[in-house]
């Protein structure tokens, strides 16, 4: 009582002195601090930098002697993060800078983050019905190949799309009888998933086009112009010409957002992840619904796949086209605590160090491979609980039997 | 039978399995279903595999007896040591491959049985390449012996200490180990790209052109016993895996830290209510299989690979395949042994192995992975497998199903 | 009497190795509450679950009104006008009150979940029958006794004209059991029918208008609450005479060997379960812990053997101070433990009985020397102990799973004897044993008191308690709030597990 006392007569200063605040204040000052750096700040002395970095470090410290430590320590790797690139950032030359930080990099962001966004939608679905689905990758790989094979011999992209939606829920279907009915261990079954989608992609990409490469000319998913926008100076490289799956990308995490947590359908579904003998006492059918969300899951994990081919690929496929993004699609869900903004978040913050480690190659190698490695040590960090923690559905993984 | 408590029906043992660790159903299932459940996965993998050939227009029968061929299993038919027959080469690296795939096994093996999966066993087994690589390149001037025996240790120490981040991660915070391995997977693939690409620590001295290791100095290659050193011939790796094959059964069987491991993997509060840490184990069994995996890495890079660049690493599934291995061969040294073999057979036998016109080498190469897949996902589901096998003996002897399994 | 609302006739349900339910019939008349009376393992939550459509009778029919009707899962019987709140709640901890109460029937507002309608349907239903609870709490911040209003009103939202209400006290404490009486009463008023199940006589006798007394899986008797009494009911309920009597000597205690002072223990929830607890326990004494379920004496057991954390408080093993101690050491000091739950706890059912044998030794000799494990000696010692603890059904080379539930007993308390401890704590020793096996363990337990052993027995059975200990503590919201030595009546005892004499002490 006497805190919500204190912080009545002097609000401001109360607040500041939460720890919390301090923490959050510092993890900003510490981007803030690598933000100084690059276009358009593009501070070109390393002071700017370090002074905000320090002060972020300060900040972390503090929260840590006032009891909040990972928070305080969060923010105190963010300051010392911040002052290492922004000095990294004046020792690279302004041309570069401005080559690698423009306006095509949000485009570029978006482009990259757009399969993990599926993917964690994807695994969202699944696992808030109580399925592990480690088997992103594999249902993610056969969209993409089946995806561009639907486009090219439907004659349409839109063909692309519904034969690699179908054949990602049918490799679901398979998933989910030996996850569901037969109730075997599903991150084996998912691991599974992962290697059979890469022998039969290998394998009839080859048998079906001897040649090892899909012929030029595959229709492909459009971009979306927006009139107006696109020769804007700015929004124009930055969102005026997305690609029409990018779009639906964010539509579905609006939509996912809504069914799961505005519908009864999605009441059920949460309540199938959470405690699923409640839910089989009130008459709800466990094995129904979590069928319903494992091959809904294969469907957009592998609607994200096609994406990856047939419209950022150009509507090309190569063996192990997917190269992990699917475990990066399992990483955002983790890393967005299973919830489809947070998942949204992470897939948006994978995708631009993406985006920047491809850019950086040219210059800096190194550079690039940080970016690159940057979504996998920060989920490892996440699930460590540094940063706040996550916590998984509670029948997360375990089989159901019925009585 | 257990006696039924108040609320619930008594279980079946396979429904008492669903409800504890992994694996303890996987164990309780074993002596169900003896090695025939194994078998049995195995060749109805082989059985779905043969039908995607078939449906693709090439003979499978044909196709198999190629593979066979071409992993040189035809080389007991004509035993030889000469390696100018192709028999007795493909043999050589066949084996060569069930080396390593011995290790990684072992490594998926040996956490299993303290009750975690180890999908970490490719991260590993690349730490254990990088340092065996790094080691093996400096230090030209030492002697053979210690060189090797460093390059290895070193190597081995590394992959211990890769997994046992995230042995470390689920004991302190109960992080899943699913999870943190994966993502440890993914950061040792780019710690090599970086290690080896343009400007890396550990590329190529001489040449900054390719994104590519140094190789490893002549004091540090491992003495091959079996053919030529150019030509890739088998060094005395083997022997070193079939060694750890006897390690693992004696640190599970003979010693009190397996005794451990075990009772952590099957109950652990019951362990925990024996006196026996849980934390410190789960530590430990993760360390342990790192160890193997590293060391799986140090063989092949000493062994017949010195060398190893930034295309290489995406081209490597050895780790993964350790899960199949270990799985098909019930987290045993012998099946772990057994299904090396497969594998490595599989492995050579589908790709340079394989010199027919009945199917080409990149169809095979994937038939591999689709066998792999299918392997595991009936590996994991052997209900499957239990109850056609449980029908078949209700069929002949009306006993209720619950004895056959207990 | 007017036409019953509910009939079963002749229920059947056979598990493998197991007759459930034996030609079970009961009826059910509007109005009315039917207590439905047995001991552990007589069969009642198994009748109650073919009523509600989970398991299906092997022959027999229920009848609803007059009619027949076969229910294949819950979702029939819900539309069947049947409510079932269960013994451990189906609740989700992460939903509110009102998301738990409508889900799987949820109103709607188009294609959304219309949630002000949900959060006002469950007010007035909470109005109209006393049942108090906030809609838009979240079911992880509200109290037990609240979780279990939440489950009555899931049924009644669902429109049940029929409750079941499985063992609805044995989490509830005194106070919320009478409040929960009151409801029943409130809804009897409004013309639900109840069928109350419980083991527990003195409940019955004071809520039930008729009774139905259960016993391995028959049916016995059907009485009305007018001229049933304790005694007739348990002698229904039992078969037999009640106290089970063990032939034994008085006690000789001698040095005190177990010593526990003013000790404070946190749950996993870091609630406090044991406030304050100080006893003593001398060798050659069998202090018996009495107490309704869940009143802190799985934590207690849990600080006492270096399972749990203590919060404060002291404990001494033959004058030792062995406070917050590990497991390991507890078990070197000398503290043996035969746990509640032996198939979680007590045993690596994979392992062999030799294995498990050695759970406590393996690493010491002659077991293992420096790290290494000899099997063969690990067989023998189980040799000698299988054949001493009369262990049946296997060799030394047994899966420890199995064994019978007696015969995995008497393999932990040969393991835990066989340790010579100074101190022995036998939580829920016979839970679940055929009669055997019970005489067995109690034989045993005062044999090796006799050898100059303190023991601490916990149990829920006050049979057990009764027949076995030299002396009583009573414990009720983790404190000590009786202790008994000689001649006490069970009556006297029931009253301060409820939490009786604590009211008018305090």
């Amino acid at each position: 009582m006497t805190e919500w006392a204190q912080r009545l007569e002097n609000p401001l200063s109360a607040r500041l002195r939460d720890p919390a605040t301090s923490g959050y204040a510092g993890i900003v000052l510490g981007v803030l601090a690598a933000f100084l750096g690059i276009p358009p700040v593009q501070a070109r002395s390393v002071t700017w930098q370090v002074v905000v970095g320090v002060v972020a470090v300060v900040f972390g410290i503090w929260t840590v002697t006032r009891g909040r430590r990972r928070l305080g320590y969060g923010a105190a790797a963010a300051g010392l993060l911040g002052i290492g690139l922004g000095i990294l950032a004046t020792r690279s030359s302004v041309d570069n800078l401005n080559s690698v930080f423009n306006a095509a990099l949000i485009a570029q962001t978006f482009a990259f983050a757009t399969p993990l966004v599926f993917g964690a939608i994807a695994g969202i679905f699944s696992e808030r019905s109580g399925v592990v689905n480690i088997g992103l990758e594999g249902m993610m790989l056969m969209g993409a190949f089946w995806g561009v094979y639907g486009a090219d011999k439907g004659g349409n992209w839109s063909v692309g799309i519904l034969v690699g939606a179908a054949v990602g829920g049918v490799m679901a279907l398979v998933y989910a009888y030996f996850a569901i009915h037969l109730r075997s261990d599903q991150i084996v079954g998912g691991t599974a998933v992962n290697f059979l989608a890469l022998g039969v992609t290998g394998y009839f990409f080859f048998q079906l086009y001897h040649g090892n490469y899909v012929p030029n000319g595959v229709s492909t998913i459009p971009n979306v112009r927006i009139p107006g926008v696109a020769d804007s100076h700015f929004l124009g490289p930055a969102i005026g010409n997305l690609n029409l799956m990018i779009w639906a990308g964010f539509v579905a995490v609006v939509a996912t957002w809504f069914l799961l947590f505005k519908t009864p359908i999605g009441l059920r579904i949460r309540a199938c992840g959470e405690h699923p003998r409640a839910a089989d006492t009130v008459g709800i059918n466990v094995y129904a619904v979590r069928y319903g969300c494992v091959v809904l899951s294969g469907v957009l994990a592998a609607i994200g796949g096609v994406y990856l081919s047939d419209g950022f690929g150009g509507g090309t496929f190569t063996d192990n086209m997917t190269e992990g993004r699917g475990f990066i699609a399992l990483a955002a869900m983790i890393f967005g605590n299973w919830r489809p903004a947070g998942a949204f978040g992470a897939a948006l913050l994978f995708g631009f160090s993406s985006a920047v480690a491809l850019r950086l190659q040219v210059y800096s190698p190194s550079a690039s491979t940080l970016f690159n490695v940057l979504p996998y040590v920060l989920t490892l960090i996440a699930v460590a609980g540094v940063i706040g923690r996550t916590v998984a559905p509670a029948a997360d993984g375990k089989p159901y039997r019925k009585q | 039978m257990t006696e039924p408590d108040a609320t619930a029906p008594p279980e079946t043992p396979e429904e008492a399995a669903a409800s504890g660790t992994l694996i303890a159903s996987i164990t309780l299932k074993q002596r169900a279903g003896g090695v025939i459940v194994p078998v049995m996965t195995a060749l109805l993998a082989f059985l779905l595999g043969g039908v995607v050939v078939a449906a693709t227009g090439h003979n499978p029968l044909l196709a198999y007896r190629d593979i066979f061929n071409g992993a040189g299993l035809n080389w007991i038919f004509h035993p030889t040591t000469d390696l100018t027959s192709t028999s007795a080469y493909n043999l050589s690296q066949t084996l060569l491959q069930t080396t390593t795939l011995i290790l990684c096994g072992l490594a998926v093996a040996f956490a299993f049985r303290c009750g975690m999966f180890n999908i970490g066993g490719q991260g590993q087994y690349f730490i254990g390449l990088y340092v065996a690589n790094w080691v093996g390149y400096d230090l030209a001037s030492w002697n053979a012996v210690p060189h090797i025996l460093l390059a290895v240790a070193a190597a081995t120490v590394a992959g211990a200490a890769w997994a046992g981040i995230a042995g470390f991660l689920k004991a302190a915070v109960g992080a899943h180990e699913v999870i943190s391995t994966i993502m440890l997977n993914w950061i040792a693939i780019w710690l090599g790209s970086w290690l080896f690409g343009d400007g890396g620590p550990l590329q190529n001295a001489d040449n900054k052109a390719v994104p590519i290791s140094n190789d490893v100095a002549a004091s540090a290659q491992l003495p091959v016993f079996w053919g030529e050193k150019q030509l890739q011939g088998l060094d005395v790796g083997l022997f070193v895996a079939l060694a750890a094959l006897v390690v693992f059964w004696v640190i599970l069987n003979r010693t009190t830290l397996g005794y451990e491991v075990r009772a952590v993997g099957f109950n652990p509060d019951a362990a925990a209510y024996g006196g026996i840490s849980v934390k410190k184990n789960l530590i430990r069994a993760m360390a342990i299989s790192g160890a193997f995996a590293g060391l799986a890495g140090a063989l092949d890079m000493l062994g017949y690979l010195y060398h190893f660049g930034v295309s290489d690493i995406p081209a490597s599934s050895v780790g993964f395949l350790g899960i199949a291995v270990a799985l098909l061969g019930r987290n045993t040294a012998v099946g772990v042994g057994l299904g090396a073999l497969l594998f490595g057979a599989l492995l050579f036998g589908t790709t340079h192995g394989l010199t027919s016109g009945v199917i080409q080498p990149e169809l095979a190469g994937n038939l591999t992975y689709m066998i792999q897949g299918l392997v595991v996902l009936f590996v994991g589901a052997d209900v499957l497998i239990l109850y056609v096998w449980n029908t078949r003996k209700r069929l002949r002897r009306t006993a209720p199903a619950e004895e056959v399994a207990a | 009497m007017a036409a019953p609302v509910l009939e079963l006739r002749g229920i059947t349900k056979r598990f493998p190795g197991v007759l459930a339910n034996d030609d079970v019939s009961f009826e059910l008349q509007p109005g009315e509450v039917h207590a439905l009376l047995g001991e552990n393992g007589a069969g009642k939550s198994t009748l109650m679950n073919i009523l509600y459509g989970l398991y299906k009778p092997d022959a027999g029919e229920i009848r609803l009104q007059g009619r027949p009707v076969a229910f294949s899962s819950a979702r029939d019987a819900i539309q069947a006008g049947i409510g079932m709140v269960h013994q451990h709640f189906m609740l989700i901890p992460v939903m509110t009150v009102a998301e738990n109460i409508v889900l799987g029937a949820e109103p709607k507002n188009g294609l959304m979940l219309d949630e002000g309608t949900a959060e006002k349907r469950v007010r007035e239903l909470s109005q109209r029958f006393g049942l108090v609870v906030d809609p838009t709490a979240l079911v992880s911040e509200i109290t037990v006794g609240q979780e279990q209003r939440v489950e009555i009103l899931k049924a009644l939202y669902r429109g049940a004209d029929v409750l079941i209400l499985d063992e609805p006290t044995a989490v509830l404490t005194p106070q919320e059991a009478g409040e929960l009486f009151e409801i029943i009463r409130s809804l009897r008023a409004a013309g639900k029918s109840i069928i109350f199940i419980s083991h527990k006589l003195n409940e019955v006798l004071e809520i039930a208008d008729r009774i139905t007394v259960l016993r391995r899986g028959r049916k016995i008797e059907t009485v009305p609450r007018e001229g049933a009494t304790e005694v007739s009911l348990a002698r229904a309920m039992v078969g037999r005479e009640v106290l089970l009597r063990v032939e034994k000597e008085p006690a000789k205690p001698g040095d005190v060997l177990l010593s526990v002072e003013d000790l404070h223990v946190r749950d996993d929830r870091d609630i406090e379960k044991v406030s304050g607890m100080s006893f003593e326990v001398r060798a050659g004494e069998i202090v018996g812990v009495a107490g309704v379920d869940g009143n802190g004496q799985t934590e207690l057991i849990e600080a006492i053997t270096g399972l749990r954390p203590i919060a404060s408080g002291a404990v001494r093993v033959a004058g030792q101070d062995v406070t917050g101690s590990s497991a390991r050491r507890m078990l070197d000091v000398g503290v043996g433990h035969i746990p509640e739950d032996r198939q979680r706890r007590g045993l690596v059912l994979e392992f062999s009985i030799a294995e498990n044998i050695a759970l406590h030794d393996y690493a010491e000799p002659p077991d293992a020397k420096w790290g290494w494990l000899f099997p063969s000696r690990l067989v023998e010692r189980a040799r000698g102990l299988i054949e001493e603890f009369d262990v049946r059904g296997g060799g030394p080379l047994t899966r420890a799973g199995g064994l019978s539930g007696g015969n995995q007993q008497k393999v932990v308390a040969a393991r835990e004897i066989a340790r010579d401890p100074k101190v022995l704590i036998a939580a829920q020793p016979t839970r679940g044993l055929d009669v055997g096996a019970i005489e067995y363990l109690h034989r045993r337990i005062v044999a090796e008191r006799d050898k100059g052993r303190a023991i601490l027995l916990v149990s829920l059975e006050l049979d057990e308690i009764l027949s076995l200990s030299d002396r009583i503590l009573v414990v009720y919201e983790g404190r000590i709030v009786g202790e008994h030595e000689g001649e006490v009546s069970e009556h006297q005892i029931g009253l301060e597990m409820l939490g009786g004499k604590e009211r008018s002490a305090a």
